[in-house]
């Protein structure tokens, strides 16, 4: 089946999901309870969407299409504050961060629908080691074309997400040294990575997508796990490199930074993207996934190497006025408050760590966060 | 051969040993409840009469005392007591299936003509759920999901508030046979008030002496040791060692001291003792008479479990689950037996006469509870689909 056309949707318009953890609040393992949650939630209308996800300890819950900071944050903490109370009626913790620090990927138990069934009898070990959370951010595009400029022009600005939404250094009830441990399960898969370099939709679609699919190994872009990809269906890019944050308030900021950026390559304010921006594509993700904040980064242009830190501090300059036509300083604040100051909330949980040096208890403060915000 | 011959000290661990590899077998053969095979093992053994003088009953009943606290401590580790302020219903929940297994359960054995203090007794008994075997069948299966949350802490609720009417029953004894007030409160009040106090006061000692762990393993056997001296202390001053044993869990969890995973059901040692446990309680329970408190016992077992399953369905709903899952966990509340036995034993060693005199009426039920209640658990959370599908 041919990949279908490139649809319609406003530039710039934004859809966050986040995938979240369950836990049990006695001993904060991962807890199957997605199921009961579920049924729960049924039973009125939920502000946003929420889906089920491969093992039952997971949920993604996904925001309607908005274009503004406080209208987003505000269906975000809509659904939050929706799903905190149903998970206290039902007993269940519920909580943000891209792994779980302690879990064992054995123990989780596969959500019943095909899909999720195909998948795990495909990957084996690898779809229940995937039992990581991110957050995903859906970027409107006015054309096919547009999506593939934004995607690649993008590539550059891939090691801030990870250093700022960056929340899983703990895995398998050690620290990894990585801010984010999260992506190095998802690199495992055959089909992760980067996308083909083209800017012709048309090049995309009727080449290298209907080559791909001729040789069977993808059916749909659903089963490409490419760290920014496209979504045709919904007329946008999807970046995906993000850990789930520990906060709502975080992935707001998130997204809305990211739109900024968008809004600010549209405008055409920088050169081109050639495949030569890939040079140093790996080598800058590492450093962000490792180090965080504090990793380097090569610019791919001018060859400077500075810290990732830096390089949020100065685009975030540029994009200023940007985010004040977009009404989203206070996001632009939040992610300058985050680089500049409080850290990302790896850091956070490391800190919390070196006072209880007890993996569960991360959990713990995980779920509080989600409530109330990060322990200051 | 009699076992005489070859003396308590190889007879019992004799016994242990073919009800463990007994319960591996079928377990593996059928996925029977491993709990069921060892009660099965200790009633038949008790049936023969094997089991009869082969070792003091004090030492023995201490010991499985122990076994049960330790289920008891994890059981109350387990529990959260603020579910029931965000989710009331639970709580209702509890207490109305308590007293409507207890108005049941009394009116049912007057139709049989037992008599007004032993069916006090049996009531009080019944509302009981035993710990030991919802815990061992809920890990056996490593289910998860509302079913098994709401069994595990109706289940801390029903041990609580049978302990409780119990301790009513006894303190109306005492009015009734010595016509003393005082003693009568005494026992009631003291009793379950001085035995939570003590697993409180365990709670919050027992996190000091972890300091001295350096590793899981040390946490387990730190605690394992405190549950072994709070039964020794509870049954020193005629307190209940399982509502105390209740208590230090749910103190040592408000506490925050992490047990992690490795450590659920006390590792061996908890498996040890759960084999004795069960073996124990079986072999207690004697044949003779049997026939007589068949009836009665099936008839108590249908009406308790018909109260289980009505509360629960009456308030699945409203208590945010499927009428499917409620009338589960009302299903799933089935065992009581291995606690039922210890609370009887232990009011019994008290000097409650009417606990020894009530065993008979009672023993049926125990016996078809001992093999079929953790086998009603295992069915219950399989239907629920709350079981991990490679369980092992």
């Amino acid at each position: 089946m041919p990949l279908q056309a490139f649809g319609k949707s406003a530039a710039l318009s934004l859809g966050v999901e986040l995938e979240l953890q369950l836990v049990n609040p006695v001993d904060y393992d991962l807890t199957s309870a997605s199921t009961d949650l579920l049924e729960l939630l049924s039973r009125k209308p939920f502000p946003g969407t929420v889906t089920p996800e491969m093992t039952q300890s997971m949920i993604e819950i996904a925001t309607g299409i908005l274009t503004e900071h406080a209208p987003l944050l505000a269906e975000l903490r809509g659904m939050r504050d929706t799903l905190v109370s149903a998970c206290d009626r039902l007993n269940i913790g519920i909580a943000g961060g891209g792994t779980h620090p302690f879990q064992r990927w054995s123990e989780q138990r596969v959500f019943d629908k095909p899909r999720y069934r195909e998948i795990s009898q495909l990957y084996g070990y690898l779809a229940k080691q995937f039992t990581v959370f991110g957050q995903h951010v859906h970027v409107g595009c006015a054309s096919g074309d547009d999506a593939l400029f934004l995607l690649h022009s993008l590539s550059r600005y891939v090691p801030h997400f990870i250093a700022l939404s960056a929340s899983s250094p703990f895995f398998q009830g050690v620290d990894t040294m990585f801010d984010s441990a999260r992506l190095n399960s998802v690199f495992a898969f055959p089909l992760s990575g980067r996308a083909p370099f083209t800017l012709s939709w048309d090049d995309f679609a009727n080449n290298y997508f209907t080559k791909m699919e001729a040789t069977g190994v993808v059916k749909s872009m659903k089963d490409f796990y490419w760290d920014i990809r496209p979504k045709p269906e919904y007329g946008t890019i999807e970046l995906r490199v993000c850990d789930t944050p520990l906060t709502v308030e975080r992935a707001a900021a998130l997204a809305c930074y990211l739109q900024a950026i968008c809004r600010r390559l549209l405008d055409r304010a920088e050169p081109e993207p050639t495949e030569d921006d890939y040079l140093v594509y790996t080598f800058n993700r590492f450093q962000a996934c490792r180090f965080g904040l504090d990793g380097t980064m090569v610019d791919p242009r001018t060859r400077e190497s500075l810290t990732i830190r830096e390089d949020i501090l100065a685009t975030l300059r540029h994009v200023e006025s940007h985010g004040a036509v977009l009404q989203s300083l206070p996001a632009l604040e939040e992610i300058e408050r985050c680089a500049a100051r409080d850290g990302n909330h790896a850091t956070h949980l490391r800190r919390v760590f070196d006072e209880t040096h007890n993996v569960q208890s991360l959990v713990q403060e995980s779920t509080r966060a989600l409530r109330h915000g990060p322990r200051v | 051969m009699s076992l005489d011959a070859i003396g308590p000290f190889v007879a019992w661990p004799l016994m242990l040993l073919a009800a463990w590899i007994a319960g591996e077998y079928l377990f593996r053969r059928w996925q029977l409840p491993r709990v069921c095979t060892y009660g099965a093992v200790g009633l038949m053994l008790g049936g023969i009469g094997l089991s009869q003088g082969v070792a003091s009953r004090e030492t023995q009943g201490f010991m499985a005392n122990v076994a049960l606290s330790l289920t008891l401590f994890e059981l109350g580790y387990r529990i959260n007591p603020r579910w029931f302020r965000h989710n009331p219903w639970v709580l209702i929940a509890g207490i109305a299936q308590a007293l409507l297994t207890f108005g049941a359960v009394f009116w049912v054995a007057g139709r049989f003509d037992v008599a007004i203090d032993h069916r006090l007794v049996l009531a009080a008994l019944c509302v009981a759920t035993s710990p030991a075997a919802v815990i061992r069948v809920t890990h056996e299966l490593r289910s998860a999901g509302q079913v098994t949350e709401r069994l595990l802490h109706l289940c801390a609720l029903n041990c609580l508030i049978a302990v409780l009417l119990l301790k009513l029953v006894v303190g109306y004894w005492h009015l009734e046979t010595s016509g003393d007030l005082g003693k009568a409160a005494f026992d009631s009040i003291y009793v379950i008030g001085l035995s939570l106090v003590a697993g409180a006061v365990f709670g919050v000692i027992a996190p000091v002496l972890n300091r001295f762990a350096t590793s899981s393993q040390s946490t387990t056997v730190t605690f394992a040791i405190a549950v072994l001296l709070l039964s020794g202390v509870a049954l020193g001053l005629h307190l209940s060692p399982l509502l105390a044993a209740l208590a230090f869990g749910a103190v040592a969890r408000e506490r925050r001291i992490m047990l992690s995973h490795a450590e659920r059901n006390f590792g061996a040692l908890g498996d040890v003792l759960t084999v004795f446990l069960f073996v124990f309680v079986g072999s207690l329970l004697s044949w003779t008479g049997l026939l007589t408190s068949l009836l009665l016992g099936v008839s108590v077992l249908l009406v308790r479990t018909a109260s289980h399953t009505l509360v629960n369905l009456g308030i699945a709903r409203a208590s945010g689950t499927t009428f499917r899952k409620g009338a589960l966990t009302g299903f799933a509340l089935m065992p009581m037996s291995a606690f039922a036995v210890l609370l009887l034993e232990e009011s019994r060693s008290y000097g409650f006469d009417l606990a020894r005199d009530s065993l008979p009426f009672i023993v049926g039920l125990l016996m078809l509870l001992e093999v079929l209640g953790p086998l009603a658990t295992q069915r219950a959370l399989l239907l629920a689909r709350e079981t991990h599908p490679e369980g092992n």
